[in-house]
């Protein structure tokens, strides 16, 4: 009895207790969530002058914090001794993040207390568009029309990282970040299968289809895809749209401006291409559950004739097996993530100067050299015959300047509303209209604003 | 002398009403821990579903329009669909191979039991990661299991099992009831080794068969592990994301979504936090009334056949 009773009664107590604590958690977080003061992009000084070493050493000793993704640590290797040789009284500290893990934690770190000086954002709404939205980080106008960067070979990349005022449109407008790093789309092939066939590397969409039939009939796969990630499907069907209408126009989709449709006949047009193609079996069977980076392999391991791709698919191919052929006509393909200055930082020179050191035509060759294209291309010098090749089609692909950028930069879940609705009208299990259909409205739920 | 009684006194207060606060303290670690991680998010959760709010800027409120958009969504509820269809998968399957294994396992003497029960378990332990990539390889159009097919004439049958619009779903729900059904059979294992030996003689001498055994003693006695076994695995079929995620992403299509899918992406992709919170806290009522649905189901009935090993014990 008494156990049962002493039992109760501490029961009842620590119920007690745990409510109180819960109410009081629950009155303390009572006010909306969020803060209504974000970094105040307004005070910026701006700089009228090219950042000296004089300038950054009347900082006195400082360290510059920043956050970079994974995947720049080699090139940060090479780029940061000479950074802190050159301005000896900052000490460079990188925290590098998988790609993934970046992309979902550097918006709230910016919007922190003690927030990264510099750090990589990502195109699009769901990182860049938060950034600038909130007032995190720092115009660049004036570093830009300082150092040049809006003339020369770089320029037509900046536009991603251009932000309207209220950071609802991109593409052109305010400059926020800055990429060195390049991307392109264009068509790798087996150059030994490619002889057997007797077929020239393609550098149309319409040459690339009079091509697979061929590679069909002699009993080879024609193009090598895998979709279960839902997105190199993406990758082909824009390479087709954009030679079906202006890329200028896809670029503007995605961009978010006023009044624009993915309903057009050019996209309904390449939505059959692609369904024709698969039903065909030009990218073989089974390949909405093959992943991308196997489908990369398999290529590598001599499966498949074409593999439309892009240069951050490059580093898997040797070039003694293997080519690629531009596809001026257009397709997705834009710049890495960019960097960004925090609006909060107090060393706002120091990280000026760090751009500028990204941006120059040394730290180009030391991006060629660690496997990636510069998009300072002028002064920079390939080692091998495919990044030779990648490099030509870098120069072809921003020369024609057909580059859209990324579908799913248009809105946060357009990556996985496209992609999915693609794989359907690819299985013949929607029509192309209803395919643009459903893109469009996902696309109008973010941008039409009532 | 004085000071005898009150201290007395203090240790009677101490045993009467200090007690409870006393013991408290031995909790607080544990108490404070629990509420910092655990009932403070949930309330944060609960709060921020009421609020249209993309984790930077300040929220508006939006009263229960989150909440109205979890119910009227058609991508949804076909995940709702979906997840219904994962739960004969993740939850009935293993229940039902974990019995039958357990059943058979408890009656042959087999040589080396522990190496196949720690072997048989092994698919619970796993990284999900792991399980994932491993069964993308299996089901994949030129893996082991089309082999299979292929070698036996059942060749038409092969297909890229996880990229089939028909059979993604299927193929999702037998790679959790592969991961399931260990911690099924342990579960039952443990169970049954506390069932009293003598009503298995006392069966047998009335000529009860080895079915008639697994109906008449085996089963009702593995109650209350079933029901254990049915909570956890159900909690991990509403709730399944990792998977998913590492196999189909929800494709072909939406053919393979689920609720905590549409969780992450609105909550880490599309920043909408308050819609990511409602649906979260709408998947956590949804797993806690089955759960208890399913406690009320299996208890009653059993707490009269958990008595009679109990009475047994007292003999």
């Amino acid at each position: 009895m008494t156990t049962r009773h002493r039992t109760s009664f501490t029961a009842r107590k620590s119920t007690f207790v745990i409510g109180a604590v819960i109410a009081g958690l629950t009155l303390a977080g009572c006010s909306a969530p969020g803060s209504s003061t974000g970094g105040d992009a307004a005070d910026q000084t701006d700089i009228d002058a090219v950042v000296t070493a004089a300038d950054v050493a009347k900082l006195g000793d400082i360290t510059l914090k920043m956050w970079a993704d994974q995947a720049e640590e080699p090139l940060m290797k090479e780029v940061v001794p000479a950074f802190e040789a050159e301005y000896p009284n900052v000490t460079v500290d990188i925290t590098y993040k998988s790609f993934d893990d970046l992309i979902a934690t550097v918006v709230n770190a910016a919007a922190s207390a003690s927030p990264p000086d510099v750090f990589q954002g990502n195109i699009g709404y769901a990182v860049d568009g938060a950034l600038v939205e909130a007032g995190l980080v720092r115009s660049l106008d004036d570093v830009s029309d300082v150092y040049g960067w809006s003339t020369g070979t770089g320029a037509s990349t900046l536009g991603p990282a251009m932000w309207s005022d209220d950071a609802s449109t991109f593409g052109s407008g305010t400059l926020y970040g800055m990429s060195p790093i390049s991307e392109v789309q264009g068509i790798y092939y087996n150059t030994e299968k490619l002889d057997e066939l007797g077929l020239d590397a393609p550098t149309t969409i319409d040459e690339l289809a009079e091509d697979l039939p061929i590679a069909l009939a002699a009993g080879e796969q024609p193009i090598m895809l895998g979709n279960s990630d839902q997105y190199a499907g993406t990758h082909i069907f824009s390479d087709i749209a954009a030679s079906e209408q202006d890329p200028a126009s896809i670029a503007e989709w995605i961009g978010g401006a006023e009044g624009a449709t993915f309903e057009t006949d050019g996209n309904a047009e390449a939505a059959s291409i692609m369904a024709d193609w698969a039903d065909k079996g030009y990218f073989g069977d089974g390949y909405d559950g093959l992943g991308n980076q196997d489908a990369i392999s398999r290529f590598a391991d001599g499966d498949g004739v074409f593999f439309v791709g892009g240069s951050w698919n490059g580093a898997s191919l040797t070039s003694e097996d293997f080519g690629m052929s531009s596809l001026v006509s257009g397709g997705v393909g834009a710049t890495a993530s960019p960097w960004h200055i925090s609006s909060k930082s107090e060393n706002s020179v120091a990280a000026i100067a760090w751009l500028d050191m990204l941006h120059s035509p040394e730290v180009g060759q030391q991006i060629l050299d660690t496997g990636r294209l510069p998009v300072i291309t002028d002064g920079v010098t390939a080692t091998d015959p495919l990044q030779e090749q990648t490099l030509t089609v870098l120069k072809d692909t921003i020369a024609a300047g057909t580059q859209v950028g990324y579908y799913d930069w248009s809105t946060t879940d357009m990556l996985t509303t496209m992609g999915g609705a693609l794989q359907e009208v690819m299985a013949g299990r929607i029509t192309p209209e209803e395919f643009t259909a459903t893109v469009q409205a996902t696309w109008a739920d973010t941008h039409d604003t009532p | 002398m004085t000071l005898g009684r009150p201290a007395a006194r203090f240790s009677r207060r101490a045993t009467l009403t200090g007690y409870s606060w006393s013991g408290l303290i031995y909790i607080v670690p544990a108490l404070l821990f629990f509420v910092v991680f655990v009932i403070y998010p949930i309330i944060v959760s609960v709060q921020t579903s009421f609020y249209d709010y993309d984790g930077l800027t300040l929220a508006t409120p939006v009263g229960l329009d989150n909440y109205i958009n979890v119910f009227t969504d058609d991508d949804l509820r076909a995940a709702l669909a979906h997840s219904l269809v994962l739960l004969v998968f993740y939850a009935a399957l293993p229940v039902c191979i974990g019995l039958l294994l357990a059943g058979a396992m408890s009656r042959i003497r087999i040589y080396g039991l522990t190496l196949f029960r720690a072997l048989l378990f092994l698919p619970q332990i796993l990284s999900s990661v792991v399980v994932a990539v491993a069964w993308r390889g299996l089901l994949a159009s030129d893996g082991p299991v089309n082999g299979v097919l292929n070698a036996v004439g059942l060749g038409a049958l092969s297909t890229t099992w996880l990229g089939n619009f028909d059979t993604a779903l299927p193929s999702i729900g037998v790679i959790g009831t592969w991961v399931e059904y260990g911690l099924c059979m342990v579960l039952f294992l443990a169970g049954i080794v506390t069932i009293d030996r003598s009503l298995y003689e006392a069966a047998r001498l009335d000529g009860a068969g080895p079915v008639r055994e697994f109906f008449s003693i085996t089963l009702p006695a593995l109650r209350p592990q079933i029901s254990i076994a049915l909570i956890l695995t159900i909690t991990f079929a509403l709730r399944n994301f990792d998977l998913i995620w590492n196999t189909t992403r929800g494709g072909p299509g939406t053919s393979t979504t689920v609720p905590s899918l549409f969780v992450y992406q609105d909550a880490f992709q599309n920043r909408a936090l308050g819609q990511a919170s409602a649906l979260a806290v709408v998947l956590t009522v949804v797993i806690l009334l089955v759960v208890v649905i399913v406690q009320l189901l299996l208890r009653e009935r059993g707490e009269a056949k958990i008595r009679t090993p109990r009475k047994e014990r007292t003999r």
